[in-house]
């Protein structure tokens, strides 16, 4: 089905990002690097949140995000340390090695379901932080690594990186959206065994959705290495990174791109006026956020608006197969052989 | 040469035996009754045949092929095709949508033409409203479509696991004409698995009856309906 309002939220969002540093030329209450800062968390958060979703549209809970991103910090930043990778070539190899990484253990963790799939994703990313905590002086142990040089300290530079990387993550999304995936993935998290029964291979599936968010979420650890030029075991691998993204899809609006991007922007501007005023305190914020959603609005924001515009595009259709049809019996019977 | 055949199926879970050595063929063109009292085995029968279990012992082959250790969803792809006793309309996909999975996976089309392909299916169904949630149509229109998922596969064999259940008499009347006009335009082969006698008189050329796994009779509804072990298995044996 033809849906334009489908992608407005992501359009309006990628033309807003890339007049944002414009903006800040034009209007000196938005200039100065405060404001591409702010915007490049929420991009790291929301690229998260988004590939998060994506996996959640097979019916799995991943709490696994932190795990393949902080994988994606220490690849990007071993591969400059250890190998002389250039920046750009050390986030592409974060991604390959997250996604790898998730391909390897995918045999094994996708044939678990349901809360065994996200415990068991809990817990990888508290084994891949144990094995680089443990790693002695290739990993750097508790400390970590610090890279020598970014790609640059220019924050518009930093902020387009981060925009190309919340970019690949919608970019990704969409095509989930708009190929064959969405049929299989929206097939498996209904009835695995309706699913089998059209020929759908459900592994096949729920691999192509594991390994492209660890991709992502690989990719995103890469360019933030590029932005703090640090690797370390407690930051990379912080809860936060899983989180943050679950709460900003739950309230956006689960199983959409657009809900992980508006659920990125309200709470990512929202959590950062409240690390403000009170430090920590946002994190309780979350956790009430999280609650509420899931009792009072469990489609989230972009799932309301959705539900709305489709209650009225359907009475429109169908009034108009309702005419159709009666038309087409009234011709039919006109037509049929007396006996 | 009929198209589906199984030898000496068997199915074991734990200590019970849920089919217990069942040798049956099915052909293009016939519809066959898979009747039995409740507990007989029928869907784990059909759960066997679709690929959905693997037998633990016998063999099932469709066009010669040895497919017994098949996965589900190839055997979609060869063209096996079931709805299921508990209706799976999928959520978040409309009826339309619903209807092309098969065409989509199982045939492997581009969304294109499997749109086109449903459509026309569901038109051959008179099913209309294409576009409306699952959630929202009418449990004749929610058989329609179940059948109509089963045959996006495309399929040779279609089995059908109590579609006639939750229909009113009149609804049941156009069902068994839908299904006799499918089998004979698409020269199917088709198993149906049925409680209301009257279904299974009016639509199979040849019955099965299953009673604790096993195949305990076999022939046309009216010579099995009389055969004393079928009617024993029904009404339970004198005391």
């Amino acid at each position: 089905m033809k849906n334009p309002t489908k992608w407005a939220v992501p359009l309006v969002f990628v033309a807003a990002a890339a007049l944002l540093p414009l903006a800040g030329k034009a209007l000196p209450a938005i200039a100065g690097d405060y404001p591409l800062s702010l915007a490049r968390s929420v991009f790291t958060y929301m690229a998260l949140a988004v590939s998060w979703d994506m996996l959640l549209r097979s019916g799995q809970v991943s709490f696994g995000i932190a795990g393949f991103y902080g994988i994606g910090v220490y690849a990007a930043a071993l591969s400059v340390l250890r190998a002389g990778f250039s920046p750009l070539a050390s986030i592409l190899f974060a991604g390959i090695i997250a996604g790898f990484i998730a391909f390897l253990l995918g045999f094994v963790i996708l044939r678990l379901r349901a809360i065994y799939f996200s415990i068991t994703t809990l817990a990888l990313g508290e084994i891949f932080r144990i094995i680089l905590h443990n790693g002695g002086e290739f990993t750097g142990g508790a400390e970590g690594v610090i890279i020598p040089r970014i790609i640059s300290n220019n924050s518009a530079v930093l902020y387009w990186l981060s925009l190309a990387g919340v970019l690949i993550a919608i970019g990704m999304s969409a095509w989930f959206e708009r190929s064959k995936i969405r049929f299989a993935l929206t097939a498996i998290r209904n009835n695995e065994l309706a699913a089998k029964s059209s020929g759908i291979g459900i592994f096949k599936y729920m691999m192509i959705a594991f390994v492209a968010t660890s991709f992502i979420q690989g990719i995103i650890g890469g360019i933030q290495l590029q932005g703090y030029g640090v690797a370390s075991p407690s930051d990379s691998f912080s809860g936060d990174y899983t989180l943050l993204p679950l709460a900003m899809a739950l309230l956006g609006g689960i199983h959409s791109t657009s809900g992980p991007i508006i659920g990125a922007i309200l709470l990512g501007v929202a959590s950062e006026f409240l690390k403000l005023k009170i430090p920590y305190g946002h994190l309780i914020v979350y956790g009430f956020i999280i609650v509420l959603v899931i009792l009072l609005m469990p489609q989230g924001l972009y799932g309301l608006w959705r539900n709305k515009a489709r209650a009225r595009r359907v009475s429109r259709i169908d009034s108009g197969q309702a005419s159709a049809d009666a038309a087409a019996r009234a011709g039919a019977s006109k037509e049929q052989p007396r006996a | 040469m009929p198209n589906l055949v199984t030898k000496s199926l068997t199915k074991r879970f734990g200590g019970l035996v849920a089919v217990n050595d069942v040798s049956f063929s099915l052909s293009r063109g016939e519809i066959l009754g898979v009747i039995g009292p409740n507990g007989a085995g029928k869907t784990t029968f059909i759960n066997l045949v679709s690929g959905i279990y693997l037998p633990t012992s016998g063999t099932i082959s469709f066009n010669g092929r040895d497919i017994t250790k098949t996965p589900a969803h190839l055997r979609a792809g060869m063209g096996i095709a079931r709805t299921f006793q508990l209706i799976h309309p999928l959520e978040n996909l409309d009826v339309l949508e619903n209807v092309m999975l098969g065409f989509l996976f199982s045939k492997r089309m581009s969304q294109k033409e499997a749109r086109r392909e449903s459509e026309a299916l569901c038109e051959s169904l008179a099913l209309g409203g294409l576009h409306r949630e699952v959630s929202q149509i009418s449990m004749l229109e929610t058989k329609k479509m179940e059948i109509a998922h089963a045959l996006g596969n495309m399929p040779e064999v279609l089995f059908l696991d109590e579609v006639m259940a939750g229909l009113n008499s009149d609804e049941m009347k156009e069902m068994i004409a839908l299904v006799k006009q499918l089998a004979k335009d698409r020269n199917l082969a088709v198993g149906v698995v049925e409680h209301v006698m009257g279904v299974i008189r009016e639509l199979t050329d040849r019955v099965i009856v299953l009673e604790a796994g096993e195949l305990i009779a076999e022939g046309p509804y009216a010579e099995v309906s009389k055969n004393p072990r079928v009617v024993e298995a029904y009404l339970g044996g004198a005391a």
